[in-house]
């Protein structure tokens, strides 16, 4: 639409019939979908696509936590590669040692663990944590972070769901999340961003 | 967990009945867990829950479910009160006996389980700028972690006596700007309110700020929606957030609202004291 104003407006220089739009329709920013700031630095989101990629740029991100269970799209991988972002793969399917057999399977133990430590490096802010949906596997991810926290189970659930559409959430999500043992994380304190300091 | 086979946790909905009929095993499974984490001593708020029926075995999993659903049903809040006809006006009102009841006894309470509770439908909205409900005292611990700097409360009744000392203590600065939520047909949130709101929020000398209103849904929301509008974000990723927070009780006037609010005061006053665009840390 701003082109074809542009080239209108270059036809007849001189001539006052012109109409000119003095105000174009301003740049609307896109979030991806089930966007959210979790911490300082930290955000959660479903699959970026094209039309989010100006809003990522203001983000400054270092890093893109990717724990579907099939690769991303090819664009989304060269937009990462332009903007010099690490994306760090966690939870593919075909990784054999991660049991992920199916896309619709919870993450393993391991996988949340794998997270979790990536997160706790305060190297790899500005950070985001993405899934297909940002529904549940985010979810699960984020909801142990919170559990790392010390916060109690009702307000992980409560968060957890808010993201998680009509369908609503998944007892065996919260489930995973209850049973996940935080002991298990390790962790360079020194290292720690500072609001899990 | 890690003996653990994967089906247990199938998040396909169509496999419903397999995971239904392998429900026993998980709730055997989860049971040994919380027994395990009460010995790591992380849980001594379950502990107390659970420590009343003397032996717990499988019939403890509706306990282990029962948090979640206060948050969603609203029974509670509508039972109550007086005012039956406005049923979804209910929450724009701030119960005070639910603050005043438990002050004192909820604050001793929850020191010794040092677990963080944060206040219903919290977030960060951007950088220092959190959103959340009215808090409660049972919130200051996870609050005090985030070193506000001050709170923007967006209703008019005052606090209950006993937050006084905490905002004190923590130094935190009281905007308060009451509004009454948008309610049909009369009812309206005004325009120049939001715009004085927004002011306080951008100011960074007042940031950490945490907004709130009673549930956290409504009034926040439609602030939140503006401070997007001024990120330019699209309309229908903010109406997006706004469902996200307001569920399940989303008013289309305050969706509304946020689309025809007119920013050009705000934004000439941004603009002049540098406040946009607002860059993300």
């Amino acid at each position: 639409m701003a082109e074809l104003q542009a080239s209108e407006s270059k036809d007849e220089p001189g001539s006052s019939s012109v109409v000119k739009i003095m105000k174009p329709p301003t740049t609307r920013i896109i979030p991806p979908l089930n966007f959210c700031p979790v911490e300082r630095q930290l955000y959660r989101s479903a699959q970026p696509s094209i039309i989010n990629q100006p809003f990522l740029k203001d983000l400054n991100l270092k890093t893109i936590i990717w724990l579907a269970s099939e690769e991303p799209q090819d664009d989304f991988l060269d937009f990462c590669s332009n903007c010099h972002i690490n994306v760090e793969f966690v939870g593919l399917m075909n990784e054999y040692a991660y049991k992920n057999v199916n896309p619709w399977d919870s993450l393993s133990e391991g996988t949340i663990r794998r997270a979790l430590e990536i997160i706790c490096d305060k190297e790899n802010y500005p950070l985001l944590v993405c899934c297909g949906m940002g529904r549940h596997r985010t979810g699960s991810v984020i909801g142990c972070l919170r559990r790392l926290q010390g916060w109690n189970l009702a307000s992980v659930s409560e968060e957890y769901r808010r993201f998680t559409g009509a369908r609503g959430g998944r007892i065996m999500v919260e489930l995973l999340i209850e049973g996940f043992d935080i002991n298990s994380v390790q962790v360079d304190p020194s290292k720690l961003p500072e609001w899990l300091g | 967990m890690s003996g653990l086979p994967e089906d247990p946790f199938q998040m396909d909905e169509e496999l419903d009945d397999r995971s239904l009929k392998s429900v026993n095993p998980i709730a055997r499974e989860s049971n040994q867990q919380d027994q395990r984490l009460l010995r790591d001593g992380n849980t001594s708020n379950k502990l107390k829950a659970v420590g009343t029926q003397s032996h717990q075995v499988p019939n403890d999993i509706p306990e282990l479910l029962n948090p979640v659903a206060p948050t969603y049903g609203d029974v509670t809040d509508a039972v109550d009160d007086d005012e039956q006809q406005y049923e979804e006006d209910l929450d724009d009102k701030l119960d005070r006996s639910m603050y005043n009841q438990k002050t004192s006894k909820e604050v001793q309470f929850s020191l010794p389980t040092k677990e963080l509770t944060p206040p219903e439908n919290f977030a960060p909205v951007i950088n220092n700028i959190y959103r959340s409900s009215f808090p409660h005292p049972n919130n200051f611990t996870f609050l005090r972690k985030l070193k506000l700097k001050s709170v923007l409360c967006l209703i008019p009744e005052d606090y209950p006596d006993s937050y006084a000392e905490f905002f004190q203590e923590e130094g935190i600065h009281i905007f308060q700007l009451g509004m009454s939520g948008n309610k049909e047909p009369f009812v309206n949130i005004s325009n120049e309110l939001i715009t004085e709101a927004v002011k306080i929020v951008l100011d960074p000398k007042n940031q950490p700020i945490l907004i709130h209103c009673n549930r956290g849904k409504h009034r926040t929301g439609c602030l939140v929606g503006v401070l997007r509008r001024l990120q330019k974000w699209s309309l229908s990723i903010i109406f997006d957030e706004y469902r996200k927070f307001a569920a399940p009780k989303e008013r289309p006037m305050d969706q509304q609202f946020i689309e025809l609010y007119d920013e050009s005061d705000i934004e000439r006053y941004a603009e002049k004291n540098g406040l946009l665009p607002i860059r993300w840390d």
